[in-house]
C-alpha cells in the first residue's frame, strides 16, 4: 500500500508538520531561546518556575505557547464535535509518567520537537538523543506487541475533562494579570521571549491543527515503524524537520557541528538514555508531551493527569539539579534516568496480560 | 439546564467565574498589592540586587589592587576569599580576568568556565554581572588557535582542557535552553 495521497488528512497532517516547523524556527527569531522556539519541556520548565514550583531564577516565565496547545486544542474539539471527556487508565502510573518524561527531556536539553529542532539547525549532539528516541518508541513498541496494556480510558461524564483546559483558562489569567506570586525572570534563558500574543497565537494555531490531525513526533516514528512509508504522520513529521531546516538555513541560523551548539552538551551516552526513556514512555502512553498537551486539551482526562505530572517533574528536575546544562548531565539527572528506565521496566512487567499457559 | 437547581448552580459558578476575575484584576493595582504583602517577582529583584551589591563589596578590594596593577596581590587577595567564599562564582571570574591580563591564557580560560558553570549570569545579556564582552573576543582570538595547537600535539592533556573549556564557552554563548 502507498500512502494515501488523495485524502485531505494526509496533506492536514503534512501541513501542521510544515506549520510546526516554521513555528520553531520563527519564534526563536522572534525572541524565544536558540533552537528552543518550540521545546515543550523548557516551557514547561518555566512555567513550573513561574507558579513557583521551583526557584531557578534563570527559568520562570509562563509559556505563552503552552497554554496556546491546550486550549488550541479545546477550540478546536469543541468546535468539530469531538471533545469527549475520559479516562480511568492507570491513573497513577501516567501521572509518574509524566515526571519521567520532564526527566528525560530535561537530561537530552529537550523535548523530541526540540530534538529535531537542534538537528535541523545542524547540532550534531542530538544524533545519540536520536537514536535514543527510536530505540525508545522501538521498545514501547515491543512491550505492546507483547501485550503490555495501561488499560482502556472509558468515557466519563462531561466534567472530568474538563479540568485541564479550566487549569490552563487560570494559567491565561495569570499571564495577563500577573499575580504577585506568579514570577518572570529577568535574566537567563525564560526572559527570552517572542511578543506574548504573538506567542499565544502560534500556540492556538499549532494546538488546534495538532487536535485535528493528531501530530505527534513519536507518533511519527512508531507508525513509520508499523507502518512503514504509508503512514501519513511520518510524513508530516518528516515535512517539519524539513520546513525547519530550510527555514534555518534561509534565515542563517544552520550551524553544523558538535560543539558550541546552545542549549545542549557532549553527554553523549545520557542524551541517548534520556530519549529513550522519552520514546519509551510516550509509546506506552499514547504520544509525546506534546500530544499529551492536545490530548489534555480535547477532553482526556489520562494525559490532563500525564500533564500535571509533567509540571510536577519540570518543577523537580529543576529543584533536585537533575536537568543537563551545557556542563553536562548531573549525578542525580543519571539517576533519575536510570530510576526512570526501571519504572518503564516494572510497568511493561506488570501491565502485560500473558496467554493463558 | 434541566430544573431549578441546576439554574441556581449556574448562576452561582458564574457568580464564582466573575469573582475571581475580579479579584485577580484587583490584585494589579498598586493598592492590593500592598495589601497582598505577596510579591514573590519584587523579593526575587531585591536579592539579586543585594547580591550584586554584596559582590562589589567585597572583591572591591581585588578591584583596587588591579587598578594599581598589583595583580600578584590580587591573586593573593582571591585566596583569601576563595577560602571564605568557596562556592562564589565571582573570585573565579575575576582570577580569569587577572590571569588572562598576565598572559596565562590556559588558566584563564579554565577559570573562566569554571565561573560561567557556576553562575550563568556572566554570559547573560540582561544581567549586571555580564561578561559577554570579554568572553566573545577571547573566543574569537584563541578558539582557532588552541584547535590547531590541540590537533599538533593529540597528546596534551592541558590543550585538551583548554580546548573542551572554550566549546563550552561558545556553547553557552549561543545562548539556548538552560
Amino acid at each position: 500500500m502507498r500512502l494515501a495521497l488523495r485524502d485531505p488528512h494526509t496533506w492536514l497532517v503534512m501541513l501542521a508538520g510544515g506549520l510546526l516547523g516554521l513555528a520553531g524556527v520563527l519564534l526563536a527569531l522572534l525572541g524565544n531561546p536558540q533552537n528552543s522556539g518550540i521545546c515543550v519541556s523548557c516551557f514547561l520548565e518555566n512555567s513550573a518556575g513561574a507558579l513557583g514550583l521551583h526557584d531557578n531564577a534563570r527559568m520562570q516565565y509562563l509559556r505563552p505557547e503552552l497554554i496556546g496547545f491546550v486550549l488550541g486544542s479545546t477550540l478546536a474539539a469543541v468546535g468539530f464535535r469531538e471533545f469527549t471527556s475520559k479516562g480511568g487508565s492507570a491513573p497513577l502510573p501516567r501521572l509518574l509518567s509524566g515526571v519521567f518524561l520532564i526527566i528525560g527531556c530535561s537530561v537530552f536539553i529537550g523535548c523530541p520537537i526540540k530534538l529535531f529542532l537542534r538537528l535541523a539547525a545542524g547540532d550534531l549532539t542530538t544524533l545519540t538523543g536520536l537514536l535514543g528516541l527510536v530505540g525508545g518508541v522501538w521498545l514501547g513498541l515491543k512491550g505492546l506487541a507483547a501485550g503490555v496494556d495501561l488499560g482502556r480510558a472509558k468515557k466519563q461524564r462531561d466534567g472530568s475533562g474538563l479540568w485541564t483546559p479550566l487549569l490552563f483558562v487560570l494559567l491565561l489569567l495569570f499571564l495577563f494579570v500577573r499575580p504577585g506570586f506568579v514570577l518572570f525572570s529577568e535574566r537567563g534563558s525564560a526572559a527570552e521571549a517572542a511578543p506574548l500574543l504573538i506567542a499565544l497565537g502560534i500556540g492556538l494555531l499549532l494546538g488546534a491543527i495538532a487536535q485535528r490531525t493528531r501530530f505527534c513526533v513519536t507518533g511519527g516514528l512508531r507508525d513509520l515503524m508499523i507502518m512503514g512509508l504509508r503512514a501519513p504522520l511520518f510524513w508530516g513529521f518528516m515535512v517539519f524537520v524539513l520546513v525547519a531546516f530550510t527555514v534555518g538555513l534561509a534565515t542563517g541560523t544552520f550551524k553544523p557541528g558538535f560543539y558550541g551548539q546552545p542549549g545542549a552538551h557532549l553527554d553523549l551516552l545520557w542524551s541517548f538514555f534520556g530519549m529513550l526513556l522519552v520514546g519509551s514512555v510516550s509509546v506506552l502512553i499514547g504520544g509525546c508531551p506534546f500530544r499529551q498537551l492536545i490530548k489534555a486539551g480535547e477532553g482526556d482526562a489520562d494525559a490532563g493527569l500525564v500533564v500535571i505530572g509533567m509540571f510536577l517533574g519540570a518543577g523537580l528536575v529543576q529543584a533536585w539539579q537533575i536537568a543537563g546544562t551545557a556542563a553536562g548531565v548531573p549525578v542525580y539527572g543519571k539517576i533519575a534516568v536510570v530510576l526512570g528506565l526501571a519504572f518503564i521496566l516494572l510497568n511493561l512487567l506488570f501491565f502485560r496480560e500473558r496467554a493463558a499457559a | 439546564m434541566k430544573d431549578r437547581f441546576d439554574i441556581l448552580l449556574g448562576v452561582l459558578l458564574l457568580a464564582c467565574a466573575v469573582a475571581v476575575v475580579g479579584l485577580l484584576a484587583g490584585t494589579g493595582s498598586q493598592a492590593s498589592q500592598r495589601d497582598l504583602a505577596v510579591d514573590k517577582a519584587l523579593e526575587q529583584e531585591i536579592a539579586y540586587q543585594a547580591k550584586v551589591s554584596f559582590l562589589e563589596r567585597v572583591y572591591a578590594p581585588v578591584l583596587e589592587l588591579r587598578q594599581q596593577g598589583q595583580n600578584e596581590s590580587a591573586l593573593l587577595k582571591l585566596d583569601e576569599l576563595s577560602r571564605k567564599y568557596p562556592t562564589e562564582a565571582h573570585g573565579e571570574l575575576l582570577r580569569g580576568e587577572i590571569l588572562l591580563q598576565l598572559g596565562a591564557k590556559q588558566k584563564a580560560i579554565s577559570h573562566l568556565a569554571r565561573a560561567v558553570r557556576m553562575n550563568g549570569d556572566y554570559v547573560d545579556r540582561y544581567s549586571p554581572l555580564s561578561r559577554r564582552e570579554l568572553i566573545d573576543p577571547l573566543l574569537a582570538r584563541e578558539l582557532a588557535d588552541v584547535k590547531r595547537q590541540s590537533a599538533e600535539n593529540p597528546d596534551s592533556r592541558p590543550l585538551k582542557a583548554t580546548l573542551k573549556d572554550l566549546y563550552y564557552l561558545q556553547g553557552r554563548m549561543a545562548g539556548g535552553c538552560e
